[in-house]
C-alpha cells in the first residue's frame, strides 16, 4: 500500500434486514480523482456515507458534501457560527486569514457571514458547504451529487471553482453522480454501482470505450443527450 | 398552433413575464430553458389560464387554450397523485371529468407503450418508483388525446439513464399521436436533443428564440452562450466527438 | 421594521376592541347595578330613594355613549376610575392584587417549564420506550385533571396528611409553594408533549448527520442546534399557555384563599363594581397582547423565515 493512500475493507451496510451495500473494499490513492456512478437506488450515497464514517473512525481526515445545502447547514444558525463550529470540531484555532483565503477562492461574500443561510443564494450556500469541507485539508473529499440541486450555469461555475481549489492539493475526491456525462469530464477512475455492489472499477477512458457490465453499458449509452457538431 | 402574443404577467410590481411572444405549431416541440426564477413555470401557468395576463393574448388555433383541453405533466408526479387512490383511479380522473367515452383499447395501448403493467396500476403512489410514477403521469396526460401537452421539468426527478429512456418515450408517443409539446426544462442537453425550437428565458424576458439546431451550433445571445458552455462543462452536451 | 410596527398597531387595535367590548357587555348585563351597589354599601334592605341617589353618584343615569366616554377618557391617561362601591381609586387596589398574582403565575410557569423540559428530555432518550410511554400517559392524565381538583388533592396530601406545607392564605413565601405547584403541574402537563414532539422533530432534521460527519460532538449538536429548533413550537404555545396561567391563577387563589386578582375579580363581580371588573379585564387583555407581541418578536429573532413568510 502506497504512502498516504486510503484503504477500507469489507464495508457493508444493512438496514432493517435489507442489504444496502454488499461487502466492499476500496483503495484510493493520494490526490486521486474517482467517480462513483450508477442509477438511483444503487447504493451510491450509502457507500459514500459509510466510507466517510469508517475513515473518520480510523482517524483519517475526510469530508463530505451532500447534494443540497439543506442537508448540511442549520437554517437557524449564522454562517459564521457554523464556520467556527466546524473549526472547533477539527480542533483548529480561529484563523481569519484562512477564512478570507477560502472564501475568496470559492467566491463567498465574507461580509455576509453574519447572516443565516436563508437569504443566501443556493449556489453560494453550496460553495460555503464546500469551504467547510476543505477547512481541515482533508485527504478525501466525498462529493455526493454536489451540483444537481443547482441551476446548470451555477453548477458549472461551482465545479470549476472546486477544480481550481483542488488543483494543486493532495486531496483525493470521490464524485458520486448518476450522470456519467458529469463524471467523465473530471475523474480518472470510475466505479460503477448496481444493486449495492461495485460491478466495475476501471480507468475512465477504458470504461467509456469498453463497458463490461450491463449497468456500465446502460450508463455509457446514455452518457449525454447530444454529441455536438464541431 | 399555440400562439403566445406579447404576454406580460405581473407579480406585484415585478414583471414575471415581460412581453413574451412564441409560436408552437401542432405536433412540434418547443423547449423553454433558463435558470430558476426566470419565469418558466409562470409561462406554463399563463398558458393553462391559471393566472391573469397584464397584457397580451394566448390562444390555440384562434380560440382560448382551455377549449383544446391541454394536459400537464409535472416534475414530481408522486406529489401530484392522491396517496389514497390507486394509480389507475388517479390516471382515469381526467377521463371521468371529460365525460367522453374512452376508446376501448386506448388505456391498454398507452400502458403497453409506457411499460406500465395492469398490476402496477392497482398500486398506490408510494408503492411505485419515481420513473414509473412519471410514466403514469404521462399516461394520465395523454389518455384524452389532447392536442397540446405541457411538461414542467418532466425529467429532473429522474436519474440519468431513466431520463433518457423517458425522453425517448415522450418523443415516440408524440410522433404517433401528433400532440404539440411545450417542455420547460433547465437541462439544455434534453432541449437540444428533442425540440424544434428553443426559447431562452431570463428574468421574464426572452433572451433568445431560435431553431434548436442553430442554437446548438452557435447561440446568438451572450446568455445563450453561457448556458451552452455550462451544459458542455456538466457533460449534458458532449463536444468531444 | 415595518412588520414590527404593523404588529404593534394590531396590538393597539385589539386592546381598544377589548375595552369597548367589555364596557358594553357589562353595561347591557341583566340586573340593576345601582341596586347591587346600594345593597353592598347599605345592607340588603334599601329604599328606592337610596338606589336613585346611588345611581346618580355612580354615573349610571346617563346614556351608554356618554358613560363610555366618561370611562375611556381618563383611561387614556392611566386613570382606571374609582370603585363604585367603596369610592376608592381602582388602580392601587388592582396593583396590590397583582403583586400577589404575578409571583404565583411566574413561579407556576417556572415549575411547569422545569418539569416539562426534564420529563420531555427523559422521554426522548428512547422514543417509544417504557419511560417515554409512561411520561406521555402521565402528561395526558395531567392535562385532563381540573385545577381545582388537583389543588384540593395537593392540600389533602401535603398540608393535611403530611403537614409539610401551609395551605391557606399568603402570610409567608412558603404559602406560595402549594398553589404554584398546582399551577405548575397543569402547565407541565400541557407543555410536556409539545416539547417532546418538538425535540423529536428537531432531531429528525436532514442537516444533523452532516454536522456529525463534520466532527461536531453529539453534545454540541443537542445544545446548539436541536434545542433551538425544538424551542420554536414551545415559544408558540407559551403564548397560549398564558391564558391557562391567568385563568388557573384566579381559580388557584380562590381554592387556597389567597388574596390577588382572583378574589379581586370575584368580589367585584358579586358587588357589580363595574370599574373594578373593567380594570381586571382590560389588564388581562393588555397582558395578553403584550406577551403575544413579545413572542412574535422572539419568534422572528429565532427564525427570520417566519417573519418573511407572514409579511
Amino acid at each position: 500500500m502506497s504512502r498516504g493512500s486510503l484503504l477500507v475493507t469489507d464495508l457493508s451496510v444493512q438496514r432493517s434486514g435489507r442489504v444496502l451495500l454488499h461487502p466492499t473494499s476500496l483503495q484510493i490513492s493520494r490526490g486521486e480523482r474517482l467517480g462513483l456512478v450508477g442509477a438511483s437506488g444503487s447504493g451510491k450515497s450509502t457507500l459514500g456515507h459509510a466510507l466517510v464514517d469508517t475513515l473518520r473512525a480510523q482517524g483519517r481526515r475526510v469530508a463530505h458534501v451532500p447534494q443540497s445545502p439543506d442537508e448540511a447547514l442549520d437554517p437557524l444558525r449564522s454562517m459564521a457560527f457554523q464556520w467556527r463550529e466546524a473549526e472547533r470540531a477539527l480542533g483548529l484555532a480561529p484563523d481569519y486569514a484562512r477564512q478570507q483565503q477560502l472564501c475568496t477562492a470559492l467566491r463567498i461574500a465574507v461580509d455576509q457571514l453574519g447572516q443565516r443561510p436563508w437569504g443566501w443564494s443556493r449556489g453560494m450556500q453550496q460553495r460555503f458547504v464546500i469551504a467547510l469541507a476543505l477547512l481541515g485539508t482533508p485527504e478525501l473529499l466525498v462529493l455526493d451529487e454536489p451540483t444537481s440541486a443547482l441551476d446548470p450555469v451555477i453548477a458549472a461555475r461551482t465545479m470549476k471553482l472546486l477544480d481550481s481549489v483542488l488543483a494543486h492539493g493532495q486531496t483525493a475526491i470521490l464524485l458520486i453522480t448518476h450522470d456519467l456525462g458529469l463524471a467523465a469530464r473530471r475523474v480518472d477512475r470510475l466505479l460503477v454501482m448496481h444493486d449495492g455492489h461495485i460491478v466495475e472499477d476501471a480507468a475512465t477512458a477504458a470504461l467509456l470505450a469498453h463497458p463490461r457490465t450491463p449497468a456500465a453499458s446502460a450508463l455509457t449509452r446514455h452518457r449525454s443527450w447530444l454529441t455536438l457538431p464541431c | 398552433m399555440l400562439s403566445v402574443d406579447q404576454v406580460t404577467v405581473k407579480r406585484g410590481r415585478v414583471r414575471a413575464l415581460d412581453d413574451i411572444s412564441l409560436r408552437l405549431p401542432a405536433g412540434q416541440t418547443l423547449a423553454v430553458v433558463g435558470e430558476s426564477g426566470a419565469g418558466k413555470s409562470t409561462l406554463i401557468a399563463a398558458v393553462l389560464g391559471l393566472i391573469g395576463l397584464a397584457n397580451g393574448r394566448i390562444s390555440w388555433d384562434g380560440a382560448p387554450v382551455a377549449h383544446c383541453r391541454p394536459a400537464l405533466v409535472m416534475q414530481e408526479p408522486r406529489a401530484a397523485f392522491n396517496p389514497r387512490l390507486s394509480i389507475r383511479q388517479t390516471v382515469l380522473e381526467p377521463v371521468v371529468a371529460a365525460r367522453q367515452p374512452l376508446p376501448a383499447d386506448r388505456l391498454d395501448y398507452l400502458c403497453d407503450r409506457l411499460e406500465l403493467s395492469t398490476e402496477l396500476l392497482a398500486r398506490r403512489p408510494h408503492e411505485i418508483s419515481i420513473g414509473q410514477a412519471q410514466r403514469a403521469g404521462i399516461l394520465r396526460a395523454l389518455l384524452n388525446a389532447p392536442p397540446l401537452v405541457l411538461f414542467d421539468e418532466p425529467l429532473s426527478a429522474l436519474d440519468a439513464v431513466t431520463q433518457k429512456h423517458t425522453a425517448q418515450l415522450i418523443a415516440d408517443l408524440q410522433a404517433e399521436h401528433g400532440f404539440a409539446a411545450l417542455i420547460v426544462t433547465h437541462d439544455l442537453g434534453y432541449a437540444a436533443a428533442y425540440s424544434e425550437q428553443i426559447a431562452v428565458l431570463r428574468a421574464g424576458r426572452i433572451a433568445e428564440l431560435a431553431v434548436t439546431a442553430r442554437f446548438v451550433r452557435a447561440p446568438a445571445s451572450d446568455y445563450g452562450r453561457t448556458l451552452r458552455a455550462a451544459a458542455v462543462a456538466l457533460g449534458a452536451l458532449d463536444d468531444s466527438a | 421594521m415595518m412588520a414590527i410596527l404593523s404588529l404593534m398597531l394590531r396590538a393597539v387595535v385589539v386592546l381598544c376592541g377589548a375595552a369597548i367590548a367589555t364596557f358594553s357587555l357589562l353595561w347591557h348585563a341583566p340586573g340593576d347595578p345601582a341596586l347591587a351597589i346600594a345593597m353592598a354599601r347599605h345592607g340588603t334592605i334599601v329604599s328606592e330613594t337610596v338606589v336613585s341617589v346611588v345611581r346618580e353618584q355612580a354615573g349610571l343615569n346617563v346614556g351608554f355613549w356618554s358613560a363610555l366616554q366618561d370611562w375611556a377618557g381618563p383611561l387614556l391617561v392611566g386613570d382606571f376610575g374609582h370603585s363604585s362601591v367603596t369610592g376608592r381609586p381602582v388602580l392601587p387596589d388592582l396593583l396590590n392584587a397583582m403583586g400577589h398574582t404575578i409571583p404565583l403565575a411566574l413561579l407556576g410557569l417556572a415549575i411547569g417549564l422545569a418539569i416539562a423540559i426534564s420529563l420531555a428530555m427523559l422521554a426522548t432518550r428512547r422514543p417509544g420506550g417504557g419511560v417515554d410511554r409512561c411520561a406521555v400517559a402521565v402528561a395526558s392524565l395531567g392535562a385532563a385533571i381540573p385545577v381545582y381538583w388537583l389543588g384540593l388533592l395537593l392540600i389533602l396530601v401535603f398540608a393535611v396528611q403530611l403537614s409539610w406545607l401551609p395551605a391557606m392564605g399568603a402570610r409567608t413565601p412558603l404559602h406560595l409553594l402549594l398553589p404554584a405547584l398546582t399551577l405548575g403541574l397543569g402547565v407541565a402537563a400541557a407543555l410536556m408533549r409539545i416539547i417532546r414532539s418538538g425535540i423529536l422533530e428537531a432531531r429528525a432534521q436532514a442537516f444533523l448527520p452532516a454536522l456529525a460527519r463534520r466532527g461536531v460532538t453529539a453534545r454540541a449538536i443537542a445544545s446548539d442546534h436541536i434545542a433551538l429548533h425544538a424551542a420554536i413550537p414551545v415559544v408558540t404555545v407559551l403564548g397560549l399557555e398564558l391564558a391557562f396561567l391567568l385563568e388557573g391563577a384566579v381559580m388557584v387563589e380562590v381554592i387556597f384563599a389567597r388574596p390577588g386578582l382572583g378574589s379581586f375579580l370575584v368580589d367585584a363581580i358579586a358587588a357589580r363594581d363595574f370599574p373594578k371588573v373593567q380594570a381586571v379585564v382590560l389588564l388581562a387583555a393588555l397582558l395578553f397582547v403584550t406577551i403575544n407581541l413579545l413572542i412574535d418578536l422572539i419568534y422572528r429573532l429565532i427564525d427570520p423565515r417566519i417573519g418573511a413568510r407572514s409579511a
